[in-house]
């Protein structure tokens, strides 16, 4: 398979794709990445996983389009650059703190604050959102599918439905984060009396 | 909070990234004065970036799942990290791509100057008055020292009894120290062909081999294959291209 066709695979393709990208280079990653930083084969598995999600991430959210060089070498840059950020805060090498990566992964800025409070409410209304709704907004946002590909996956009658739909279900997420930063800063004031 | 429906329509357009050119100048003038609207953009960036955490968080899982069933690889263990400078080299790259896009060719010169160190030793780290001094401790010695005439001569003798990754980077260092840039070209040159270890840093000392004789042409490709390898330097790359401009 060569680098564009990895590329496509895991744009259209779902988890199969991704399993096998993480079993085809996870060998080599870990020899290179336990030798190089001086970590255990459980941190090693660590920075792999995010790695690879970090990699897959970018291909779906249109951020790497082609590669100029080798898969091995995207995945083996960006591993590089985890250890490099979590030796440079540490100083020395622990554990990276995964749901950590992941936040960083999705804040923009460098400097951008991650207000923990807010994105619990924001994750309690996910949870209260319910099925279908949820799965249509991830497939849409986080796996970045087309509203037809979304028609087909979830049986819409038309892609007119499915986008309506989707629309609703956003509706129905922020009403839902309305009431959890409401009744969040009702206990606030509660507690501050 | 009671937000207009155009209002919401809006936003959602706009992370969808269904708005025309017109619409997002328009949209980027109105965030920067209206507060209420700029709240309403900033919980709808929350609300996606959740959604994503949540996928992200199951695909973890799957991960975990599937590393569960597998074996752990062998793990050879290193002499000496050289993390530290892989990195640095590396991250360099992407600087000194985007100052090759604005500086005269003229520059090169200096901008090799700039970012050129010679790699360490960490091969074969001298431990002095352990044992009897041998040609290939000293070549390691010398190259420490800065002795680099010495270094290349002893390398090179080395070299022809057995090819190896580590002399042939520092062969190819200690030849740019002295300026002897074609042979410093050619152990690079050799060191990507013929071993699969140490490609990055090849790569980076052939990239400034070619700065030093001016031959931008080669440099350019390589230092953009660098740049590309880390998912950070898109953001240093703007950073900088934004404080060029």
């Amino acid at each position: 398979m060569n680098q564009e066709e990895i590329i496509l695979k895991i744009k259209t393709g779902g988890q199969s794709e991704l399993a096998a990208v993480y079993k085809e280079f996870r060998d080599e990653f870990l020899h290179w990445i336990t030798r190089e930083y001086r970590c255990s084969a459980d941190d090693g598995k660590d920075i792999y996983q995010m790695t690879i999600l970090i990699f897959y991430d970018n291909i779906r959210q249109g951020k790497l389009q082609h590669l100029v060089s080798s898969v091995k070498t995207y995945l083996f840059g960006i591993g590089k650059n985890i250890a490099r950020e979590n030796l440079r805060k540490e100083k020395k090498f622990v554990s990276i703190g995964q749901e950590k990566w992941l936040w960083e992964h999705l804040t923009d800025e460098p400097s951008q604050h991650i207000d923990e409070g807010i994105f619990a409410r924001a994750k309690l209304a996910l949870e209260k959102l319910g099925q279908p709704c949820q799965r249509l907004i991830e497939l849409f946002y986080y796996e970045k599918k087309s509203i037809p590909e979304i028609t087909d996956a979830l049986g819409y009658k038309n892609p007119e439905t499915a986008k309506n739909q989707k629309c609703k279900c956003m509706a129905r997420l922020r009403k839902l984060f309305e009431q959890e930063t409401t009744s969040s800063s009702t206990i606030f004031n509660h507690e501050s009396i | 909070m009671n937000q207009s429906e155009e209002d919401i329509t809006l936003v959602e357009r706009y992370f969808d990234e269904a708005l025309s050119e017109r619409e997002r100048m328009n949209f980027a003038a109105r965030l920067a004065v209206d507060e209420s609207f700029k709240s309403l953009v900033e919980n709808e960036k929350i609300l996606i970036n959740s959604i994503r955490h949540h996928g992200l968080r199951e695909d973890l899982e799957f991960l975990k799942n599937i590393e569960k069933g597998l074996d752990d690889p062998k793990v050879i263990p290193m002499r000496s990290s050289r993390s530290w400078y892989y990195v640095a080299a590396a991250s360099l790259a992407a600087i000194l791509m985007i100052g090759l896009f604005f500086r005269p060719h003229s520059s090169a010169q200096k901008l090799f100057a700039e970012n050129f160190q010679p790699y360490p030793n960490v091969f074969e780290p001298t431990v002095r008055g352990t044992s009897e001094p041998t040609k290939r401790s000293e070549a390691f010695q010398a190259y420490e020292q800065g002795d680099y005439s010495k270094a290349v001569m002893l390398f090179n003798q080395l070299l022809q009894e057995k090819e190896e990754a580590g002399i042939l980077l520092l062969n190819g260092n200690a030849n740019l120290m002295l300026g002897n840039v074609e042979e410093a070209k050619k152990n690079f040159i050799t060191l990507n062909a013929d071993f699969d270890e140490l490609d990055i840093q090849s790569k980076w000392f052939l990239s400034l081999c070619y700065l030093k004789s001016g031959d931008m042409e080669h440099a350019k490709p390589i230092l953009e294959e660098l740049g590309n390898t880390e998912i950070s330097y898109a953001r240093k790359a703007k950073e900088l291209l934004k404080e060029v401009k």
